[in-house]
């Protein structure tokens, strides 16, 4: 019962500071440098990682799918394979996933820490929102940010099954059939339905991820707790809302 | 890393991120962003099968345009064609959807139509006619298996039996099993003929075996070859004769054909009946010399006279001859 009674103060506390950072929005153009940061953490840094990620997903399910379907003849259609999965699946969730574990897990680790150490009480005592100047910004860059990681895992996932498609001995599609076969059965909207996924899911994850490190309470052994929490909590929410975005935008 | 360092980072980050959504924009749906160029025509159909938005429409072959939309039209289903700019469609030309592949890879070709005719203008209806699908096909197919299992099913059955009824092979052992002597019989018998054949006994042995009669009978065609070319000379030397008559020329054609000759040859054959019947009847002197005997003994008398006559001449030399003469004629 407690951990039910837990779980609704998790929803209606993220839900209030969602509120109270949106009332704070005509504030961000002044927060520039604090949006230019958290984009450059969220985006810039996490670039690497993920393309290394969607190259080898993309190689991977190009691989698998060409063993599968090389048995009934449908090899040739691997592209289009990729590319949907990549696109509609594979690549939002991953870059939320990557975000979760990457993104999430520092920002709840720094809020939690000056929370521990009454940073951000003091911020209060001063009479500065911490949505104001911790949280609007951090949501404000994973917005920007979060499509362009989600394009550039869908590309680069598309590369990488086109390498394997080509290389792999019982594949072997040339480069332009994978990409044709792939534009042919692929349309932009499924792309921006990805996006839209992705945008989701980022926006989510550091809300949450803020939430939890604005809520921790205790000494520094609940900063790894509260980190801890923030990405399971975010890793669950991916895939529950995976399922009712995935629904909502068929 | 200083602030100016980070936001230029992030806004080439970003940049790129837009550049690289426009490229996958353009690339999967053809830049619908802006007024799509060329002209639009309405093909009409019983059903679009897996025809969809953004599939090809080809000309000869060739790619001259996109499905543009594909939409529900009262009692049929329309696919609005995108046509490139420049390219001419003829009036008379005729789209149908046409299957690239096995699964669901179709598009719209259109045959040129003929070269006199007016280009379609933009916006109206091309011909269309109905293409069987694989759904179809494999219809037909299906439906020829089972004509096919049923004719050999019945084969099968008339072949080796229902069980109740022997079949054609059960009734050829059986007869085979019971004339076995009279087969082996038979055989015995083809065996000696051939080996016959084979020695060049008998006529038929001679005529395998001996290069004589080979010569011979092809000496015998020869003639029969030169008989029928006689023969052959023979029947136009026939048609040419058959010729002449029938134009009247010769006595025969006047025969034939010349009614003047005809009343002649009548009268002819009607005198030669007359005299006929008066011989008949013993008039004149012919009919009497045939009817009447004392003619005949009256010149038997006088030859023999004559005879003896003769015979005196000899005798007497010719001086007297012409007394002897007269006295033994009178």
């Amino acid at each position: 019962m407690k951990a039910i009674i837990t779980v609704f103060e998790g929803f209606g506390s993220t839900l209030q500071l969602l509120v109270q950072a949106a009332s704070h929005l005509g504030s961000l153009p002044r927060q520039r440098a604090r949006f230019i940061e958290q984009c450059y953490l969220i985006g810039y840094t996490t670039l690497p990682i993920v393309a290394i990620l969607s190259f080898f997903i993309g190689s991977v399910l190009a691989l698998q799918a060409g063993y599968s379907m090389q048995n009934f003849g449908a090899k040739q259609f691997i592209g289009s394979l990729v590319g949907l999965s990549m696109a509609r699946e594979l690549g939002p969730v991953m870059v939320a996933i990557l975000l979760a574990g990457r993104v999430g897990s520092a920002i709840t680790a720094e809020l939690a820490s000056m929370k521990v150490y009454q940073e951000v009480d003091a911020l209060v005592t001063m009479n500065i929102p911490p949505a104001r100047i911790l949280v609007l910004p951090r949501l404000a860059a994973v917005l920007v940010m979060v499509p362009v990681l989600a394009i550039i895992a869908d590309l680069v996932g598309w590369f990488g099954g086109a390498i394997v498609a080509k290389n792999v001995a019982f594949i072997s599609i040339e480069p332009e059939a994978y990409f044709s076969v792939l534009r042919r059965y692929m349309k932009f909207q499924d792309v921006l339905n990805g996006l839209i996924k992705a945008e989701t899911f980022g926006f989510v994850v550091v809300l949450v991820c803020c939430n939890i490190g604005l809520n921790t309470r205790g000494g520094p052994r609940e900063i790894g707790a509260a980190v801890t929490r923030a990405v399971v909590a975010s890793l669950i929410l991916i895939l529950v809302l995976d399922y009712f975005v995935t629904k909502a935008l068929m | 890393m200083n602030q100016l360092h980070q936001t230029a980072r992030v806004g080439l980050f970003f940049l790129l991120g837009l550049a690289l959504t426009w490229v996958t924009f353009e690339t999967l749906s053809g830049g619908k962003l802006f007024r799509p160029e060329g002209y639009a025509l309405v093909a009409g159909f019983e059903s679009l099968k897996e025809l969809k938005e953004g599939d090809e429409v080809r000309m000869a072959g060739v790619k001259i345009g996109v499905i543009e939309k594909t939409r529900l039209a009262g009692r049929r289903a329309e696919a609005v064609l995108r046509i490139d700019a420049g390219t001419k469609i003829a009036s008379d030309a005729t789209a149908s959807i046409i299957m690239a592949g096995l699964i669901g890879t179709n598009y719209v070709g259109l045959d040129l139509g003929s070269a006199t005719a007016a280009p379609l203008a933009p916006g109206s209806e091309i011909r269309t006619k109905v293409t069987p699908d694989i759904n179809a096909i494999m219809t037909e197919l299906s439906a020829l298996g089972q004509k096919l299992e049923g004719a050999l099913g019945t084969f099968g059955t008339s072949v080796n039996g229902d069980g109740k009824n022997p079949g054609l092979f059960q009734k050829l052992d059986q007869m085979v099993t019971t004339n076995s002597v009279r087969i082996d019989a038979t055989m015995a018998n083809l065996q000696a003929i051939t080996g016959k054949l084979n020695r060049g006994e008998g006529t038929l042995g001679k005529l395998i075996n001996d290069p004589t009669l080979h010569d011979e009978l092809v000496a015998a065609v020869g003639e029969i070859q030169s008989t029928a070319t006689q023969a052959k000379s023979f029947v136009a030397d026939a048609q040419g004769i058959l010729a002449q008559v029938k134009s009247g020329k010769g006595a025969l054609g006047a025969l034939v054909y010349d009614e003047a000759a005809a009343q002649d040859l009548k009268a002819a054959v009607a005198n030669l009946r007359a005299v006929s019947d008066k011989l008949a009847k013993g008039e004149g002197t012919l009919g009497k010399l045939l009817h009447d005997d004392t003619l005949f003994t009256s010149a038997q008398s006088t030859l023999r006279k004559a005879d003896r006559a003769l015979d005196g001449m000899g005798d007497s030399g010719p001086i007297s001859a012409v007394g002897i003469v007269a006295t033994s004629l009178f």
